[in-house]
């Protein structure tokens, strides 16, 4: 059950279609600040393999400029640290 | 001339006589009432309290091989407290049910080191000074319940969630009342695998790792809620 | 491995704060919407609210953490002074307190012998319709209420009002009568005014510790701690005076092990040694002190209707001398059990003009059959070196209840008391009666029952009706058997209010569901006169509610609407308001509610914004005659009274039936009867249930091991109960010791319900017992 959250930039000005396109994916929760254009984007999936699927989904979103990992969880490495 | 001598040496002994009387005298006759300084503002344990106590075993701690057959780990360092927090309970049987820990409980608790009768090391307390141990820390003679709780078990801290960056040191996901001494925990072959450190010998913890959840300095941050970046 | 729904949800509310962090130290200043932080606001940052310690009188600042409206942490409030920042055992689990399975949440009334559940209303009403029947039918000194020292200050005044001003009568008792009542006494017949003179800073100045039958290691271990903290610090003395092995003896400099009773002839021994060494303080005794003597062979109150008034008498202190004379060291080593050597080292430390000597001591000297005499005699050793009202001098008594001096005390919640004076004083009564609203003659100016007799009027039937608020006598009272058969007699009504079943709940016609400690707001006072206030920080379960809006709702239905007029939102701020009334003046006033809110507490005398810590002394104490230097105002004159009280035998010892001495007592895991710390599993788990303690040579003889059944039989009952031979405590030759706080196995069955003839408070440390191996 990987878990993992992003911070994620939108191209100028299409900070709303980021929003709206990130939302319509399933396994995606999204938080956005309220006065800079930034989204973060929490990930939630069965496996490794629906992990990949999203990805690749999510860097389909043309309204996405830059997407960087902030922490991620999986069943295997609850422990283990991103550092 | 001698004579003189032995009158000068009498007279000095007799003053000093005198002096040494008087000032017993008067010390004596010295009411009972002592000063009290003015009020200071309360003495708060500080927080960085005890953070470098206990230092002075870091280099050893480095230079100390993993026992990978007798780690801990943080789900059982969980175990036997309430919450996170909570004074734990001792999981051993003890040896004198009368004693003051300073006796008994420090013997290992205070240093560490390899216990056979229980084939694990034994965890240091981040208190020695307090040796009134049996206070907060109390045993287990029973699993049964006298009725059942619906108390909630609040989620732990948890490794692996708490930097800021890739790459960043982590800030400190849990209190530290009681426990401000760093090492006790996350050094030494008694500490939880997850939590131990890879670098016992630098002394000063939080240089590095702060506090996520600031300890309480001033009854402000008592009673208002902390917010969110 | 298996990973439960709400373990995901937390993972991804981890993994968004922590982006939520990382964007705020890379974007300085961005913000989120409130709704996206609600959510995870609670997720690490508890919200954290100050509460006096729901348990001891010790009165320790604690910090509850609650999130989604549970309490689930809890730390020392480093800002307290009283504690800074450590707790005990008890402290630190004190919340789960709040959430046993079996939490009374609705009212239930007993209808053939089974409790029926009922709306809050209804319950409201029938007790406010059998209590105004019964005063139809009775009298008016037919109803009564119990209290405690867990009543809040709130609680405990609007019973009394309630009560003594509204109904007209003085059946209002509590709890504290069994534990606090001969410190009372002693205070007032000593000083004239109740309350210790010092407080717990005392413990960083003095320079010995006497710790007088107080097993502190257990009972006050804050307090303990802080002592144990001095001797690193400064290698102060602790000297351990009791009569039996504990902890406490084992921690301390010197253990000295006294037969009991005999304290009394020890501390006269004292003070025979001090005049005998020259060491009286001659100034202050001749301009502070008064030497008195009272009534002899009072008796020991075991049979109804007992009555006694003591007759003071002046006496000089050449009569107080030749009195002494039956108490040299080697006159009362003989029957104490006590050498010449450590009582001459006892005196030598109080007479020693160089050092500062704290005397500290709780249930010891207070159950005990001549308890005001103990206390007296503990504070005629501090008279006689004027060791007293000043930094690190302090003899000073210990109370076991949260608000035992906040509520019982304080308040006064006893059947002489009022807020301000005795009922048996007309300008008392006058002053009561004008802040509460009554015309003065409702007040009665009799005294009718202290908590035994009361217990006693209820079987034979002068007590009708009796509410039980925050305690269960049915496992406190002694002689257990003669009181619980009278709360089952036909034509009494019992209302008990409570958090959970308790043996006292299942005695109940009536039992109403109370808020528990921060489920509503309040206020304790603890022992060194520190008043604390809480909040409400969590919703009581079900339809519970506070004990004060209980004694309200039942008094407006008893037509009283005009004296209980309070707006249920801020009924607290405002019953604490008039309340203060009664102690306005230097000499009692309390902190104004806005101050008690923003302080980790705050000590009476209040005056001129500050807390008065040491009584008496003009230096400390506002109250004080210019130029008096010490002023012990309580007694018209200013001077404090040094009392002749000799030793006079307990009503029972071992004999050759019953030939062991038999004493109870506390714990450190579990507080009082154990109904909230039982319901803790840490506390419960470490001591599931009594035991009796022998010494280790009569186990052996009677071939009885720990675990072992031993039947214990008193002339009153009999229990049996697992041995433990040399744990917690180890007692002398021919002693046993028994902890009360177990239900299941009622020690108070075997006690006996003697008291002190002042204090009229029972003695639960000593009767003569049988042991057998079961």
């Amino acid at each position: 059950m990987p878990i993992k959250s992003y911070i994620v930039l939108p191209y100028d000005g299409e900070k709303e279609t980021l929003v709206k396109s990130l939302k319509s994916i399933a396994g995606c929760e999204v938080a956005e600040a309220t006065n800079e254009e930034i989204i973060l984007l929490v990930t939630d999936t069965q496996n490794e393999e629906e992990e990949g699927q999203l990805k690749e989904k999510i860097n389909g979103v043309k309204s996405l400029k830059f997407m960087s990992m902030v922490s991620g969880y999986s069943p295997e490495n609850i422990t283990s640290s991103t550092s | 001339m001698k004579r003189i001598w032995i009158i000068i040496f009498f007279s000095v002994l007799f003053v000093a006589f005198i002096i040494v009387w008087n000032k017993s005298y008067w010390s004596g006759l010295e009411e009972s009432y002592v000063s009290v300084e003015k009020e200071k503002p309360h003495s708060y344990l500080p927080i960085d309290r005890g953070v470098f106590s206990g230092s002075e075993r870091g280099l050893r701690y480095e230079e100390m091989p993993y026992d990978e057959a007798h780690q801990r780990s943080l789900e059982t360092y969980y175990d036997n407290r309430a919450y996170d927090g909570a004074p734990p309970s001792i999981p051993h049987p003890v040896k004198e049910e009368r004693s003051m820990g300073s006796v008994t409980c420090l013997q290992c608790h205070k240093s560490g080191g390899f216990v056979s009768k229980f084939d694990a090391y034994a965890p240091i307390t981040p208190h020695p000074e307090m040796i009134n141990c049996r206070q907060c820390h109390v045993t287990k003679n029973t699993e049964a319940l006298f009725v059942k709780t619906e108390f909630i078990k609040k989620e732990h801290a948890s490794v692996g969630n708490n930097n800021a960056l890739p790459g960043s040191p982590p800030v400190v996901p849990h209190h530290i009342q009681m426990r401000e001494n760093c090492l006790s925990c996350h050094a030494g072959p008694a500490a939880p695998a997850e939590i131990r450190v890879t670098h016992p010998q630098r002394e000063n913890c939080m240089q590095c790792h702060v506090l996520k959840m600031q300890e309480v300095t001033d009854r402000e941050m008592n009673t208002t809620k902390f917010s969110l970046p | 491995m298996k990973v439960a729904t709400n373990r995901r949800e937390f993972l991804k509310k981890m993994a968004l704060l922590s982006a939520m962090t990382t964007a705020a130290t890379m974007f300085p200043g961005i913000l989120f919407a409130e709704d996206q932080v609600a959510g995870l606001e609670g997720l690490d940052n508890l919200e954290w609210k100050k509460s006096p310690c729901r348990f001891c009188g010790v009165g320790c600042g604690v910090l509850i953490g609650t999130q989604n409206g549970k309490a689930v942490a809890v730390k020392g409030d480093p800002a307290s002074p009283v504690n800074k920042g450590l707790c005990c055992v008890k402290g630190y689990h004190s919340i789960m307190a709040l959430y046993g399975k079996d939490r009374l949440t609705k009212p239930l009334v007993k209808k053939n012998g089974t409790f029926v559940e009922t709306s809050m209303k209804e319950a409201l009403d029938l007790i406010a319709s059998k209590m105004s029947s019964t005063i139809k039918d009775h009298g008016k000194d037919s109803v009564a209420i119990y209290g405690s020292g867990q009543w809040t200050i709130p609680d405990g005044y609007t019973a009394s009002k309630f009560f003594k001003g509204c109904i007209g009568t003085n059946n209002v008792e509590a709890n504290a009568r069994l534990c606090m009542s001969s410190a009372v006494t002693g205070f007032m017949s000593s000083f004239g005014i109740d309350e210790p003179m010092g407080c717990y800073d005392d413990i960083d100045y003095a320079d010995v510790f006497v710790l007088w039958g107080n097993n502190m290691s257990e009972m006050h271990p804050v307090l303990f701690s802080r002592i144990l903290d001095q001797r690193q610090k400064r290698g102060v003395k602790i000297i351990d005076f009791a009569t039996r092995t504990t902890r406490t003896s084992m921690a301390a400099d010197k253990s000295i092990i006294f037969n009991p009773q005999t304290d009394l002839a020890v501390a006269n021994a004292i003070c025979y040694e001090l005049i005998n060494k020259g060491r009286v303080n001659e100034s202050f005794v001749s301009k502070h002190c008064v030497f008195k003597k009272g009534e002899t062979e009072m008796g020991y109150g075991l049979e109804d209707n007992y009555a006694f008034n003591d007759k003071p008498a002046l006496i000089d202190f050449e009569e107080f001398k030749n009195f002494l004379e039956d108490y040299t060291p080697e006159k009362v080593s003989k029957y104490s059990g006590v050498s010449v050597k450590d009582i001459k080292y006892m005196a030598a430390y109080y007479g020693n003009p160089n050092t500062k000597v704290m005397s500290l001591w709780c249930m010891g000297p207070n159950q005990h059959t001549r308890g005001t005499w103990m206390n007296n005699l503990i504070y005629n050793i501090h008279l006689l070196t004027g060791k007293i009202s000043t930094p690190g001098n302090s003899p000073f008594s210990l109370t076991g209840q949260p608000s035992a001096c906040g509520t019982v005390r304080e308040v006064g919640t006893l059947t002489h008391k009022l807020p301000h004076g005795v009922v048996m004083n007309e300008e008392h009564r006058k002053f009561a009666a004008e802040i509460w609203g009554v015309p003065a003659e409702n007040i009665s100016p009799k005294p009718t029952y202290h908590t035994v007799e009361m217990f006693r009027a209820l079987d034979r039937g002068d007590i009708r009706f009796m509410w039980i608020q925050v305690t269960n006598p049915m496992v406190t009272m002694p002689k257990l058997k003669r009181y619980r058969d009278a709360t089952e007699k036909k034509d009494r009504f019992i209302v008990v209010s409570d958090v959970y079943p308790t043996p006292t709940t299942e005695i109940a016609d009536v039992i109403l569901p109370s808020a528990m400690w921060i489920e509503r707001e309040g206020m304790y006072g603890n022992s060194e006169r520190r008043t604390q206030h809480f909040e409400k920080m969590l919703t009581p379960p079900g339809d519970a509610m506070s004990d004060t809006w209980q004694l309200v709702e039942v008094a407006r239905r008893m037509g009283f609407e005009k004296q209980f007029n309070y707006k249920e939102e801020s009924h607290i701020e405002e019953i604490y308001n008039e309340y203060r009334k009664h102690h306005a003046g230097k000499k009692h006033n309390m902190a104004p509610y806005e101050v008690l809110k923003e302080n980790p507490g705050m000590q009476w005398p209040y005056v001129d914004g500050k807390s008065t810590k040491w009584r008496f002394n003009e230096k400390y104490d506002p109250a004080c005659k210019e130029g008096s230097e010490f002023d012990f105002y309580g007694n018209p004159d200013g001077k404090a009274v040094i009392w002749q009280r000799p030793y006079e035998a307990p009503p029972e010892m071992p004999d050759e039936e019953y030939p062991y001495w038999l004493c109870t007592g506390r714990v450190v895991e579990h507080w009082h009867t154990g109904s909230m710390t039982r319901r803790i599993p840490v506390l419960h788990q470490a001591m599931p249930h009594a035991y009796v303690e022998l010494n280790p040579e009569d186990a052996k003889r009677l071939n009885i091991a720990t675990g072992d059944l031993v039947k214990l039989t008193t002339r009153r009952g009999e229990i049996t109960v697992p041995a433990a031979i040399n744990l917690r405590g180890v007692p002398e030759p021919m002693q046993v010791f028994v902890p009360f706080f177990d239900e299941h196995m009622l020690i108070n069955e075997l006690t006996l319900d003697a008291f002190c003839p002042i204090s009229k408070q029972p003695d639960y440390k000593k009767c003569a017992v049988k042991v057998e191996k079961a």
